[in-house]
């Protein structure tokens, strides 16, 4: 059995077994693999998984129109299960309101509450290396001298249209208002240009820091190609050189930014 | 127009002679804001280039607060506040440095010249370690020069 059929099979028992109210998956549209919310076990064979799916469908999770159908299945990789580990620390979603059908790279793991989820990353996806292009392809841009890392980064936030696409994909951004969106006063210029680009992208990857789990939704959902998983990714090494910290992997660890340790590092402080 | 525009940038970018830093202190008000108090009635001298910003507490100074001073034309920020474990509301300066540690390396990470971001502890005692650190402060941003015009961190005129 594939696990495009395995995902079926267990998405048409949770939901006859009433066990979730609905189940988010993927369909493939175009080629493409678009999510799919179900409520009802007789549309199961809508659902696919395949690397088109790129989509972290934790993202959904925070949905008011989703919480309301609690409880919940989705359908995670390994990223999207951290994410869903992130969400329970940061108390977004109620405990026991989320299943998860569990795939991996090349297997799929079956039904999981959040708990087994931890014990899954833990015990299989504890050491999943970043991809290792994007790492080289950071470094080399750290290596860099200041002004041409100022030209590359113009030309990149340039393209942005302010679309919030990128924020849409993100299970991590589930603020009800978005700092972009607030003008007393305005903090960010809204104008897709200039510094006001410059502005969200900061925002965006900072409101993650200590949060992300690299899973590459915000980049894939850019319409316009900005290689926003370079600010992401620097962002996490920092976390991990500095505060030994691998967002969504302990259940039990409290969020990277919202707590301190006395004897952090300060060097960079005169 | 546009020749006048194209002047006036080659003027502010090519001054390095004459160059004055602006450089933005945004420093709590219980250590570093007493620390540049002690500072002035001691009638010590330091680089008039700052422009001081008080705020209760170095928790309370978003990252926000950063970008839009460079936005808005500062060639450098400092940022000030208690020495760990001195803080008036006792966590705030902890909290704010891990914001700070990840902050600065994404600044740095996308074009703004670490030299343009400092970062201290001064304490209401510390009115010489203030008036130095304005003066070095000032001077390490006239070595850089100004903030070029066309950082993507600036507003284009």
């Amino acid at each position: 059995m594939n696990v495009t059929e395995a995902i079926r099979a267990d998405a048409a028992r949770l939901l006859t077994e009433g066990r979730a109210r609905m189940v988010i998956g993927y369909r493939l549209h175009h080629g493409r693999g678009v999510p799919v919310f179900l409520t009802a076990p007789e549309r199961v064979d809508s659902l696919y998984y395949g690397p088109q799916c790129t989509l972290n469908l934790a993202a959904y999770l925070s949905r008011p129109e989703v919480r309301r159908s609690a409880p919940v299945a989705i359908v995670a990789a390994p990223a999207a299960l951290r994410s869903l580990v992130v969400l329970a620390a940061e108390s977004q979603v109620p405990e026991g309101s989320v299943l998860a059908l569990a795939v991996g790279p090349d297997e799929y793991h079956g039904v999981v509450d959040a708990a087994a989820a931890a014990e899954l990353l833990r015990t299989r996806y504890a050491c999943l290396e970043a991809d290792p292009d994007l790492s080289a392809r950071a470094a080399e841009l750290a290596a860099m001298s200041p002004r041409e890392r100022s030209a590359f980064w113009q030309e990149q936030f340039a393209r942005c249209t302010r679309c919030y696409a990128c924020r849409a994909a993100c299970p991590g951004c589930y603020c009800q208002r978005c700092v972009v969106e607030k003008n007393m006063p305005q903090w960010v210029s809204t104008a897709a240009r200039g510094h006001g680009n410059y502005a969200w992208h900061i925002l965006r990857a900072f409101h993650q820091a200590g949060r992300c789990v690299l899973c590459g939704a915000c980049e894939s959902a850019c319409p316009q190609g900005i290689e926003l998983m370079l600010l992401n990714i620097s962002i996490a090494q920092n976390v991990q050189e500095q505060f030994g910290a691998t967002p969504g992997l302990d259940p039990e660890a409290k969020p990277v930014m919202g707590t301190f340790r006395p004897d952090d590092k300060d060097e960079f402080i005169r | 127009m546009e020749q006048t525009k194209a002047n006036t940038k080659t003027t502010r970018d090519a001054s390095a002679e004459g160059f004055e830093p602006r450089i933005v202190a945004f420093v709590c008000n219980w250590c570093t804001y007493a620390g540049a108090d002690l500072a002035g009635t001691s009638r010590m001298q330091y680089a008039p280039n700052v422009r001081i910003i008080k705020l209760p507490c170095t928790g309370r100074i978003d990252p926000m607060f950063i970008l839009k001073a460079f936005e808005g034309g500062a060639d450098a920020v400092l940022v000030s506040g208690c020495h760990p474990g001195d803080c008036h509301y006792t966590s705030g300066n902890y909290h704010a440095r891990r914001r700070w540690a990840v902050f600065h390396k994404l600044l740095d990470f996308t074009g703004i010249d670490p030299g343009r971001l400092h970062f201290s502890w001064v304490s209401a005692a510390e009115g010489r370690k203030f008036a130095d650190l304005i003066n070095d402060v000032t001077e390490a941003v006239r070595g850089l020069g100004p903030f070029a015009s066309d950082n993507p961190a600036r507003r284009q005129a």
